[in-house]
Parts: structure tokens; sequence; C-alpha cells
């Protein structure tokens, strides 16, 4: 489905490569975590897939294009086939939920029967059901990204791109998100996250591809976010902030929020269509991943791999099935979970 | 879907930018005014040339008794030099002269008493005050030159005149009023495309979350950009209908209404030329848009 052949990207002559000699295989179904500090590349190669950016050197090959070959009057029929969810959701304030994701099919001229129908049916599917009305700025984050991930996803894409989708959300929310984003994966769409966030990492039990400094270092499948220290750089001991330095104590505290009641009610609302959609047989099973092949540029030994901060908990949350008809218990289970994650952390 | 669409984004954008839709509208009324006006000039001044240069003739005076041009050392033209000068026009001058007419004398001096039947100016004069002409009618006035050149310093002509002479001083000043307003048009036209420019650069870059997300989710260039070319378009339309509204009353209350009543004996540019005038000014308008989007968009929304 993407497809990266030696890439290269450099924006400035002489600069520091963004992206050095970089080979990637995504297949099609499959769930992958782009990681790596700011600054290594991550970005780039998300735009480097919606066409963006021109490779400096090797191929992209996306949805069976050749980007380097398309010319500039077939992007947007690229871009049809990719959705695009960013850490600030890019929403349109002064436009409703509702208009916000109709937006989308407008655009690329959907005749209006289509966007009365598909705008409810995807925003069923994220939760948002009866919030059609309100205006982004009455929502809270995690809220607005499902609006932005409905947006993204109502034109059916077969790739769904996300660029630290839970940046600016708290970890539950971030939680409710992830769930979101697997369930769209399960659906069959491809979908590429670069994140920070080694606690959902760990806990999705994904593909990783990790980036450092333009090159890929790591690429496994069923895989753990990495050491931290090691993949984002050392900033001293700041407590609130994510990434503490190399010499920090191991225990890190973070800032514990209770999530907003809103937020929960649209995970219930999510998780209660995704469960009448699999009573309905709508839903399509859960895609097996296909076995990409983990290229390993480096012996296993010499990545921090094994000592993972985090001792993997339970099933993998793909795994999770939604009880139908007790909405409440996955909220339950979603916040059970999230203990459970930082206990681990802090164990 | 589509047109409803991008109708409303060129609304939208309309309203958020008033007061420099506002100022497009303005600029482009007032220089496509001054464009109007000076195409509306250069109408007046071909209609009088045609009008008058249909009357006008070129007057070959013959010399009277006691002229001092050289030519006329030998004193009044005689008949033999009048022949002569018959026979010239008729051979030399047979492709530029449509037709000729001698007044003699006495011709001259039936017109005379016609028009000052009391004398001029308590002056009694008699048919030997007067001179004898030929009055020659040009095929194309304006080769008047030729005319000059094959008789003056003939014997027996003393002058030759071209009467447009007359107008000349006329037609100078007009054809000056509209090379004037033509530079302001210009200099207008200028500035119209700068704000343009200016307005729908404002307008990108205030709807660039839009265009970005347009441009995410595969909105194609054209669907991107139309709603701002529209607005340009919208924009300057409107500037050039009001240009050519305020045109059609000047000349409907100062020329008409007024010039023609002081001054009637003149042929005047009349509202069917001002609607003549109407399609260049709404193509000048367009073009104007189109050429500021086009170099505006690319620079501001590409893919």
């Amino acid at each position: 489905m993407i497809r990266f052949e030696n890439v290269s990207k450099v924006y400035a002559r002489g600069a520091r490569p963004a992206l050095d000699d970089v080979s990637v295989d995504v297949s099609r179904g499959e769930f992958v975590f782009l990681v790596g500090a700011s600054g290594s590349g991550k970005s780039t190669f998300l735009r480097l897939v919606l066409r963006e950016e021109r490779p400096t050197g090797g191929r992209v090959y996306v949805a069976g294009r050749d980007l380097s070959r398309l010319s500039s009057w077939k992007v947007p029929s690229l871009r049809r086939s990719i959705g695009v969810v960013f850490q600030d959701f890019r929403l349109l304030p002064n436009k409703t939920v509702h208009e916000n994701v109709a937006f989308a099919l407008q655009v690329i001229g959907k005749p209006r029967h289509t966007i009365s129908t598909t705008v409810p049916e995807v925003l069923e599917m994220v939760g948002l059901d009866g919030k059609e009305k309100r205006m982004p700025h009455e929502l809270s984050g995690g809220e607005q990204q499902r609006v932005a991930i409905a947006r993204a996803f109502v034109n059916r894409p077969q790739i769904l791109l996300a660029d630290e989708p839970t940046g600016n959300l708290d970890p539950t929310t971030s939680l409710g998100i992830m769930r979101l984003l697997d369930r769209i994966n399960r659906t069959g769409t491809t979908v590429v996250m670069a994140t920070h966030d080694d606690e959902i990492v760990n806990e999705m039990r994904k593909r990783v591809v990790e980036l450092s400094t333009g090159s890929v270092v790591r690429d496994e499948i069923d895989a753990v976010y990495g050491h931290r220290e090691s993949i984002l750089p050392a900033v001293g001991q700041t407590p609130v902030l994510d990434a503490p330095g190399r010499d920090a104590p191991a225990v890190v505290h973070r800032v514990q929020v209770t999530p907003e009641p809103a937020d929960l009610e649209a995970e219930r609302a999510a998780e209660a269509a995704a469960a009448r959609a699999a009573e309905s047989g709508d839903q399509q099973p859960a895609a097996a991943l296909p076995a990409a092949p983990a290229v390993e540029d480096r012996p296993v030994d010499q990545r921090p791999v094994a000592q993972a901060p985090v001792e993997p908990v339970g099933p993998p949350a793909a795994d999770r099935v939604p009880e139908p008809g007790s909405p409440d218990d996955v909220v339950q289970q979603v916040l059970r979970e999230h203990e459970r994650v930082r206990a681990g952390r802090e164990a | 879907m589509r047109l409803q669409f991008v109708l409303t984004e060129v609304l939208n954008g309309l309203r958020r930018n008033l007061s420099m839709v506002v100022s497009v509208i303005l600029v482009t009324f007032v220089s496509l005014t001054f464009v109007g006006a000076a195409a509306l000039m250069q109408t007046q001044v071909d209609k009088l040339k045609g009008d008058w240069y249909d009357l006008v003739e070129v007057s070959v005076f013959l010399c009277p008794d006691g002229s001092t041009a050289p030519t006329c050392a030998e004193g009044e033209a005689t008949e033999e030099q009048i022949a002569e000068l018959e026979q010239v026009i008729d051979t030399e001058l047979s492709t530029v002269v449509e037709q000729t007419y001698f007044e003699s004398k006495a011709d001259a001096f039936g017109a005379f008493t016609e028009l000052y039947p009391d004398g001029y100016q308590g002056t009694q004069l008699t048919a030997d005050d007067m001179q004898a002409s030929f009055r020659l009618k040009l095929v194309d006035p304006e080769q008047y030159q030729v005319v000059d050149d094959v008789l003056e310093g003939r014997a027996g002509v003393e002058v030759v005149e071209d009467q447009r002479a007359v107008f000349e001083p006329l037609f100078v000043a007009l054809g000056r009023a509209s090379m004037l307003a033509a530079g302001l048009a210009g200099v207008m036209l200028l500035a119209a495309v700068l704000l343009i420019t200016t307005t729908i650069r404002l307008s990108a870059v205030s709807r660039r979350r839009e265009t970005g997300i347009m441009r995410l989710v595969g909105a194609s260039n054209l669907f991107v950009q139309l709603p701002f070319m529209l607005e340009g378009a919208i924009a300057a339309l409107i500037g050039a209908l009001l240009a050519v509204g305020g045109l059609w009353l000047a000349v409907q209350y100062l020329v008409l209404d007024w010039l023609q009543d002081a001054v009637d004996w003149v042929a005047y540019v009349d509202v069917g030329d001002v609607l003549a005038v109407a399609p260049l000014l709404i193509g000048i308008a367009v073009l104007l848009a189109v050429v500021s989007s086009v170099v505006t968009l690319n620079r501001y929304t590409r893919v």
C-alpha cells in the first residue's frame, strides 16, 4: 500500500537529509507506528506519502501509484485515497461538526444525497451522534479529534495517516482515540501513525518503525515503543513533560487528569455504534495483519528494546472485544487499563 | 452541489473582506471610467471628422489684382492660367480630387451678399473685391498635402488653403484630452491590478485553513482557486458595470441633455456609443481580475 524504496529527502542544499535512504513497505490493512524524536523524519515521511513533498532520491509508491512520476494534476485523486489526522485537529472553527465533516466531501464534488447519508454514518461511528450541530469550540479535545478523524475517514480512504493524533490529549482520551483508529484499521484501512506516546505504542502491540536522524533504525512487528530515553533527546529533569532526561529518576510523575465526561460519553457512543455494526454483521472481521518483512537494520541486542520500561499487560488492545449492550463496562475498562499501564510504568 | 458550494464560498469571501472588495470595486470603477471616457472622446473625434470632413474642401485661391505673392507677379490670374490649372487638376490630381468647382468672382460675391446683405462692417463691396478660386472636394480629406504640392507655386495661384486647418485645434484638443484620460486610466488600472492582487492574497491567507484542508482531502486545484478568482472577477465586474453606468449618465445628462441643447449642429456621442464601449470595459475588468488571480493564487494556494 505504501512502499519507500531508498528514499532520501534533502530540504536545503547542503543540509542534513530529513530522510536518508529509507526503505519501508507497508502492506494493505497494516497498522504502523512511526516513532522517533522530533526532527527524525516522521513528518517528512508522512508528507512524502501525501506528495506534499517530492523525494530527492528514491521512489515512493502509494496505493499503486509511483509518486515521483505522478503529474501534479493527479495529486488530488491520490489524496482522495488518503485521510489525514493532525495533532492540532485542524477543524474549521466557523463550521459545525456536521459541516466540518461534510466539507471534505463537498470540496471533492460529492453529490448532496451522498453527503447527507455518509456524514451521519461516520459521526455515529466516531461516537458523536447527536452532536452534529455543535461548534468545534464547544467540544473537548478528544471530541474535536474524533471530528477530525471522521473528516479524514468520511471518504473511506485506503490509507489513514495520523501525525501525533494524541499529542494534545490526556492519556485516557488518547486511549479512546486509539480504539477508534484501531476500529478504522479493522475495516481494512491502512493506518500509519507518527507518535511520541510510548504508552499507546506499548499497549497496541503493532508494527513499529523507528526513525532516527532520517534513517530507519528499527522495524518490528508486534513491537513496543522502545527505550524512551534513547529515542527522545535528553532534556534534563522535567517532571511535567513527557520526555525525562537520561539521568532522571525512573519514576516519572505524569500529570494525571480525570477525563472529560463528554469524551467518555463519545467513547461509549462509539463503542455502542461498533457493537451495533458488529451485530448487524456490517463490520468486516478483524483483518489479520499480513506478516510484514521485519527489516532489522541493527542487531536487536544493540537496541534497548528488550528492556522496555513497560511490562506488556494483558492481551493487546486490538484483541479486546467490546461487550455489546454494556458500554459503561467499556469505559470502566478503559480507565482500568489506563491505571494498569501507569502502574506498570511506575513498577 | 458544486456550484452552490462555490457560490456560498464566494459570498462568504466577499462578506469577510467587504472593505477591500469595495475598494476594488471603486478603483476598477474609476479606472474604467477613464478608459471609457478616452474611448468615447476618440469616438467623438471620429464622428466630428466624419461629419465635417464631408463638408470641407481645399480652396485654391487665384491671384487677385494687386497681390504681393511671388506667383502673382503678373497680376490677376488670366483665362489661360485658369484653364491650365483646370487641366492640371484633371490630369495630375484625378485620383485625389473627387469634384472640382470653379468659383468666379461673381459667384463669390453672390455667396458673400447672401451672407452679408448689408455689406461687411459697413463697407459696400463689389464683385471685383472678391477672389476667384477652385474648390476641390477630395476623395480623402487627409490627402491635402498632395494637392498643395502640385498646385502651390504655380503661376496664377496665390494660396492653397485647407479648410481642415480650421478644425485642427479642436481635434488636437480632443485628442490630447483623450490621451490624458488614457494615461490616467493606465495609472488607475495599475492601481486596480495591485489592489485586486492584494485583496485576493488577503482572502487566500485568511482562508488558509480551508484551502489547506481542501488540498489535503483532494480537492482539485480549480476547485480550490475558483472561489478566489470569482471574488476578484465579481468585484471587477461590478466596477465595470458602475463605469458603464457612470458613462451612460455622463453622456445622457452632460452631452445629450445639455451640450446638444447648447450647440446643436454637432453630432455627439450617444448612448449607443456607451453600449459599444461597454464590452471593452467589461472585458478589461475580467482580464484584470483573471491576470491578478492567476499570478497571486499560483503563489498562495498551490497544491
